[in-house]
């Protein structure tokens, strides 16, 4: 079996212009989507996972700007579409669903509406046409009595529910690659679950790739095939999910992997804080946290070093340096 | 329960915002079927010149044929002219009837083209933001620093007087209000994730400001109109009492000004058109008040 890879991100670069300085948000990261695939990227708050998401959409904003780098997905840089082109690549080709579910909705429409709404952004059909694809869609994410509920309006629903509506939208067209933003972090654990298993049960429906941005490691070992862990910009570790996960390479995934409880319950926290990215520390730039940091760590950006043909990591203790 | 009843209910339960509803609907009504009803607001008929209204009585020094003089008389309101008449004899009911029409035109076709306008400019100035952003909004501040009535009277005095270019020049020049109210809800509307989330759906700039932005602000835009359409009405009525206003039209600015000559002999001339300017002008700022406590969510605890 040989995967496809409907998307590929290659060495992109994404910078906010502060007044206090130039904030390197992604800095060269490049991974690729196998279709069919679950890819997770896993990562604190603030490790740039968000703005990889929103640059993918080019829906960075300003002060941000991509700076380089390729997005590529069917042969097409998306970098180098127009504005008009871009816009139809939105939801027709990729979609994105944000994380919080109350207030990714218009409360002042129906969300049948909203999700009609979303159908003719790009699909010219009647109005009837679009309302009974709504309701379809509804009643596929699981929303009983959808042909009832299609005349509700957000301030009815609760967030799980609310959350099934905005894959609806995002769904609307179809698209091969959905972008999911910490989808399930707002709602309960319960509720978690079940958008979990929505997600993977409209993959299949669909034949999307979903890239499914998380800081749950919990989640991950659940849906991921495959898994890029991100840390102040940069991409530490990236691979199929088993090897990751169960022989994890860096000191960050180690070290992320032991702060999950355990059996034994222990869990192990990594010192420190993630660094400011104004004036971020030299070298690999998760150094100052690292238990194996060496001296090399503190003068050069490490280099991705490929462990397998689909493991890759960046970190000096693998070998990578120049000679 | 849809938004649009619950809004309803909300405003029902306010007495005062009702009571100005009521007259602002008999006020339409009667602008709109009073005028098949009485008399012509121009009949001039000088042997009924300057009646009182019904209940009221005036002394009065009239011009007597038969004497040859001026002889004093103690003149009493007729049915036929319940609002009593000017000093050509026309009738006040009649000219106040036509004055409601014209006050009601100029009020809400001037606003709405205030809004019109004060919405798309603030609503473009913070969806693009930047340079379209500065641009539009030092023209709005411009715009706020011109003094509006001289403004009126300029263009009045350039281009005569006509109520067409009445209300264009009360429209063109009321909007600054509109867009700075629109421009800063619309500031916080577009980062919301719902403005976003649609983008990444591959919305055009167009329905995102009309199916999210531009709806989304219409509780204050329709709060926002009921207090400015009585500005409109009170513009116009300036113009008229000054003599800027347009003289084919019987509007209360106009009756205003014709009165006020005659406080000492007639003084209800000049009330009769204040009064109903006071009245209405109440009532728009009372509904609006109204309106902006019904769909302020923070009402709710009250």
């Amino acid at each position: 079996m040989t995967a496809e890879t409907i998307l590929s991100i290659e060495n992109l670069k994404t910078c906010f212009y502060t007044k206090k300085g130039i904030v390197k948000a992604v800095d060269d990261i490049s991974f690729d989507l196998l279709k069919g695939d679950v890819l997770c990227i896993v990562g604190e708050s603030g490790s740039g996972k968000t703005v990889t998401a929103l640059s993918i959409m080019r829906l960075v904003e300003s002060p941000g700007k991509i700076i380089e780098g390729k997005i590529i997905l069917d042969d097409e840089n998306l970098l180098e579409l127009s504005p008009e082109k871009m816009q139809d690549v939105r939801g027709n080709k990729i979609a994105m669903v944000f994380q919080d579910p109350h207030s990714a909705l218009n409360p002042i429409f129906t969300i049948g509406d909203q999700v009609t709404e979303a159908i003719t952004a790009h699909q010219i059909c009647t109005k009837e046409e679009a309302s009974t694809k709504a309701t379809q869609l509804l009643e596929l994410v699981g929303i009983p009595m959808s042909k009832e509920r299609y005349h509700d309006y957000p301030h009815q629903f609760s967030g799980g529910m609310k959350q099934r509506v905005v894959i609806a939208m995002a769904l609307a067209c179809h698209p091969g690659v959905l972008i999911a933003d910490e989808p399930a972090t707002a709602l309960d654990l319960t509720v978690q679950a079940q958008i979990l298993d929505l997600f993977l049960e409209l993959r299949e429906r669909f034949e999307m790739s979903i890239i499914y941005i998380t800081h749950d490691l919990g989640v991950v070992s659940e849906i991921a095939d495959s898994i890029v862990v991100m840390y102040a910009g940069r991409i530490m570790e990236k691979g199929r999910s088993i090897d990751v996960l169960e022989a994890p390479m860096h000191p960050y995934t180690k070290g992320l992997i032991s702060c999950l409880p355990s059996e034994t319950g222990k869990i192990v926290p990594i010192p420190g804080a993630i660094p400011g990215l104004i004036n971020p520390p030299g070298g690999c730039i998760f150094h100052p946290r690292c238990v194996n940091v060496m001296d090399i760590c503190r003068m050069e950006r490490p280099p991705m070093t490929k462990i397998t043909d689909e493991h890759y990591v960046s970190c000096f203790l693998y070998g990578g340096f120049n000679v | 329960m849809n938004m649009a009843a619950y809004y309803r209910e909300r405003i029902k339960g306010n007495k005062t915002a009702m009571i100005g509803l009521t007259f602002i609907i008999l006020l339409i009504l009667t602008a709109l079927i009073g005028p098949f009803f009485t008399v012509s607001p121009t009949e001039v008929n000088f042997s009924e010149k300057n009646l009182p209204p019904i209940g009221f009585s005036s002394e009065q020094s009239i011009y007597s044929a038969q004497d040859g003089g001026l002889i004093l008389t103690n003149m009493k309101g007729i049915l036929n002219h319940p609002l009593g008449t000017d000093g050509m004899g026309r009738d006040l009911m009649a000219q106040l009837i036509s004055g409601a029409r014209v006050s009601l035109l100029v009020g809400l076709l001037a606003t709405g083209l205030a809004i019109i306008i004060g919405a798309i400019i603030g609503v473009s100035s913070a969806y693009f933001g930047g340079i379209t952003d500065s641009i539009l909004m030092r023209f709005t501040d411009i715009m706020m620093t011109f003094p509006f009535l001289l403004l009126l009277i300029l263009i009045v005095y350039m281009f005569g007087s006509s109520l067409t270019l009445i209300i264009l020049s009360i429209g063109l020049t009321g909007w600054t209000g509109t867009a700075r109210l629109v421009r800063s809800e619309t500031l916080s509307l577009r980062t919301r994730d719902f403005v976003v989330a649609s983008k990444a759906l591959g919305a055009s700039d167009l329905r995102i400001i009309f199916y999210h932005l531009l709806p989304n602000t219409i509780n204050s835009i329709i709060v926002l109109s009921s207090l400015s359409i009585p500005g409109a009405i009170l513009a116009e009525a300036a113009l008229s009492f000054i003599g800027l206003g347009d003289p084919q039209v019987a509007s209360w600015g106009n009756i205003l000004n014709a009165g006020q000559n005659d406080l000492q002999t007639a003084w209800w001339i000049a009330v009769e058109p204040g009064i109903m300017l006071f009245l209405t002008v109440i009532s728009f700022n009372i509904l609006g008040e109204g309106l902006r406590e019904a769909f302020d969510p923070k009402g709710d605890s009250k």
